[in-house]
């Protein structure tokens, strides 16, 4: 019987993937958990991020840090095209416009019309080249036993979490800070903030556009060990994030990162479990039964999370009442 | 989150007058249309007594034009019937048993600078229930260095959409032939998104629930169809009746095991909606798991029945039209004359108010989700007669359901049907300008366009948006 999997799944603490999450349900932190805004089109902002980084790197040449403020440009630009007009209605006109919009980006990647820029369903493969041509550590197999690492794996893995840990550390100074109050303050009663003089909007606004922008660096993080395809910016992304943060604890920092920690290698084990189940026929189903498993596993863990212990994993019982 | 407590409803002119229209739209279109039916039989078959059929039709990628002359050969074990293409480019091939049919078009008999067919589509392999008329075996040639897509009609899933009513069009087609079956079609596939959207403007008319998870009650109608049908081989009509009776019931459940319980641990509405997110991801990937990730066909006859100038609909397509404006009626009635329905819009104007007043608010939404649920469960199963069914067809549409919704004005039952008859007028015609892939897009832009010029929905006061 084959146990590697449990390695494997060891390895998701530090996989690209796992960063990647970890940055985009941060943002998703930032505006939800902060803020109380309902985005519920993260996936959106990670894909409108991953393809302006990608589509300036390989079509136009840019060096990698100009790949990224176009990154940055981009996510702002939809989380100002979205908030505009939103923002100051009812929270959940914010969610549906969000949603709709994360699926309209998808819809509109995957035209065939569009497959000299965006690839089409295909997506776009080899945006790596600029980062991997940063990358220091000499060429090599690095790890141990299943876990094995080359170069420029590695040179992602180090990058990344390193900027993860910053970030974090920055957003927690931020909420510490007075605009972390107002932030906050708007979560509790948007009202009571607004009678203090304070532009409700624009703050709204600013935690949108921080919140859009990690999403769209994370989708660099995940695209540049693997590359962009579109469908793995659906609906079904939003949602896994959703679960990550209130796992997690959806008003800390460092919830966020645990959560998507935890996230992976969960799924990673149920999975590692299923092949084994399959393969011994410990459960009647088959191969392709599988795949949606851990599809059910994340949605009853959602609802369980949510009905029982909506604090999360390491969040405070006081502030568990988001939004 | 606050809740503004002072809701509206339009008042029952306005109901009428949007079911009226729609009803009246169709009926004209029918009855204009009857003798013409009777004149021009719609595609001659030669044997029409076979119980099933498979429609070939062969055209050019470029302009779309039919391509005459075409042979292609039907093919199963013993049976094997080869058949030339007509002026239409079009041909049925009666065939005997249910079963999987191979489909081959010979290439030599393509007309030269017609274009050849892509790699990978030929032959193919057609499943054919019990009872399907007209399975769709659609190619499109594609000109040789041409850069247009091959969107082969059997796989096109939602996008095949009324049996070719809309792009059976020729390439002389005026701007009016083009329109005017796609706001035929559109205005069905409004009808039907109606049914499911009334559903989601009650429950949060009544709770504040915004149910993401609705879609899966719409896709699990559609799959009880698909059982009771395709897999019991029972008649259309009860495997419609068990697709809404069933609807009911899982509505039923669904309230008494999840939502009542939550409701009185005193969840709040965003927790709550972040619940029915994980139902939907459980349960949609639940139908995945039981009825495997591909396209489920319901036999049906997908011949055109009715034919009046460019407007082609098969017979499914005016049944389930019909049903629905009487269900809607219904809907109508039951809100504004019986004493459920009433009761019903005074928990949704104000609840504290409703129950002070002797209603007993949780008897009413335990019958809203029966209702909503087996309106989604009809929904369901005639959508799923109308394209294709899968595991996400309700997830699919769950958008544009919230899009009917937002645009008629949340939580007013009225403004869903209104919204879900533009919702699907637009999403049909935008075919006609931008890429067929694309024409949820163009509903959903729409949503965000309204709600930046009048966010409070068509039929919704403006004092409810907060």
């Amino acid at each position: 019987m084959d146990f590697s999997f449990l390695l494997l799944a060891l390895g998701q603490i530090i996989s690209p993937q796992t960063i990647a999450y970890a940055l985009a349900a941060l943002g998703l932190a930032v505006q939800f958990g902060f803020t109380g805004l309902l985005n519920f089109g993260q996936a959106g902002f990670m894909a409108i991020g991953g393809y302006a980084f990608a589509i300036t790197t390989l079509h136009l040449g840019f060096p990698f840090w100009l790949a990224v403020l176009a990154t940055l440009v981009a996510t702002t630009v939809m989380a100002l095209v979205l908030g505009i007009p939103t923002l100051r209605l009812r929270a959940d006109y914010l969610a549906i416009v969000t949603i709709a919009a994360a699926e309209i980006v998808r819809y509109v990647v995957k035209t065939p019309d569009l497959i000299p820029l965006t690839g089409g369903s295909d997506g776009l493969n080899g945006a790596a080249v600029t980062f991997d041509a940063l990358n220091p550590i000499p060429p090599g197999s690095y790890g141990f036993g299943p876990l094995r690492y080359d170069e420029n794996d590695l040179w992602i893995i180090l990058v990344g979490w390193i900027f993860v840990i910053l970030v974090a550390l920055l957003v927690r100074q931020l909420m510490k800070s007075p605009w972390g109050r107002v932030i906050k303050g708007i979560r509790e009663d948007e009202d009571a903030v607004r009678s203090l003089g304070k532009n409700v909007f624009s703050y709204k606004m600013q935690s949108l556009i921080l919140g859009g922008a990690l999403g769209g660096l994370a989708t660099i993080i995940n695209i540049i060990p693997t590359s962009l395809q579109p469908d793995n910016y659906g609906t079904q992304t939003t949602f896994f994030l959703l679960t990550i943060i209130l796992l997690g604890g959806a008003t800390t920092v460092f919830g966020p990162l645990v959560g998507a920690i935890v996230f992976w290698i969960v799924l990673s084990l149920a999975d590692g479990f299923l092949s084994l189940a399959v393969q011994y026929h410990w459960l009647p189903i088959t191969t392709i039964q599988q795949g949606p498993v851990r599809f059910i596993i994340v949605g009853v863990a959602l609802m369980l999370i949510v009905i029982f212990r909506p604090s999360g994993l390491i969040g405070k019982k006081r502030e568990a009442f988001f939004a | 989150m606050r809740h503004d407590t002072t809701r509206r409803r339009s008042g029952p002119a306005a109901l009428l007058t949007v079911i009226a229209t729609a009803a009246f739209a169709l009926i004209l279109a029918f009855a204009g249309a009857a003798p013409a039916n009777a004149a021009s039989s719609p595609s001659p078959s030669p044997s029409s007594s076979a119980a099933q059929s498979i429609q070939v039709w062969i055209r050019k990628a470029s302009d779309r034009s039919d391509v005459p002359g075409v042979k292609v050969t039907v093919s199963q074990g013993s049976f094997s019937q080869t058949v030339t293409s007509g002026d239409d480019g079009k041909a049925l091939v009666p065939v005997p048993a249910a079963g999987t049919y191979k489909v081959d078009l010979d290439a030599s008999s393509v007309p030269e600078g017609a274009g050849t067919v892509p790699t990978g589509l030929n032959p193919r392999q057609v499943v054919v229930s019990a009872g399907n008329q007209g399975v769709p075996a659609y190619y499109i040639l594609v000109a040789p260095g041409g850069g247009a897509t091959p969107t082969p009609g059997a796989s096109g899933g939602a996008s095949s959409g009324a049996g070719g009513g809309g792009s059976g069009a020729d390439s002389g087609a005026s701007l009016f032939d083009l329109i005017a079956p796609r706001i035929v079609t559109g205005l069905i596939f409004g009808l039907l998104l109606a049914l499911a959207s009334i559903g989601v403007s009650l429950i949060y008319g009544t709770t504040g629930l915004n149910n993401f998870a609705h879609g899966e009650l719409v896709t699990f109608g559609a799959l009880m169809g698909y059982v009771f049908s395709a897999v019991l081989g029972l008649p259309g009509v009860v495997a419609i009746i068990a697709a809404t009776v069933l609807g009911g019931v899982f509505g039923y459940v669904q309230d008494l095991g999840l939502w009542r319980p939550l409701r009185r641990r005193g969840v709040a509405l965003v927790p709550l909606m972040i619940v029915s997110i994980g139902l939907s991801l459980a349960l949609r990937y639940l139908f995945q798991f039981i009825f495997g990730a591909d396209q489920l066909v319901l036999p049906a006859d997908n011949r055109a029945a009715f034919i009046l100038g460019p407007v082609r609909l098969r017979s499914t397509d005016i049944i389930s039209a019909v049903i629905c404006i009487v269900l809607l009626l219904l809907v109508a009635f039951v809100l504004l004359r019986t004493r459920i329905g009433k009761a019903t819009r005074a928990v949704s104007d104000n609840r504290s108010l409703a129950a002070a007043s002797g209603i007993d608010v949780e008897r009413v939404i335990r019958t809203v989700w029966v209702g909503a649920g087996s309106l989604a469960g009809l929904a369901g199963v005639l959508i799923g007669y109308y394209q294709s069914l899968r595991w996400d067809t309700g997830a699919s549409i769950l958008l544009l359901i919230f899009a009917a919704v937002t645009l008629g004005g949340f939580g007013t039952a009225f403004g869903a049907l209104v919204g879900s008859l533009v919702i699907g007028v637009i999403t049909d015609v935008s075919t006609v300008f931008i890429p067929n892939n694309l024409k949820y897009v163009a509903a959903l832009v729409v949503l965000i366009a309204i709600l930046l010029v009048r966010p409070q929905g068509i039929l919704g006061k403006a004092s409810r948006i907060g």
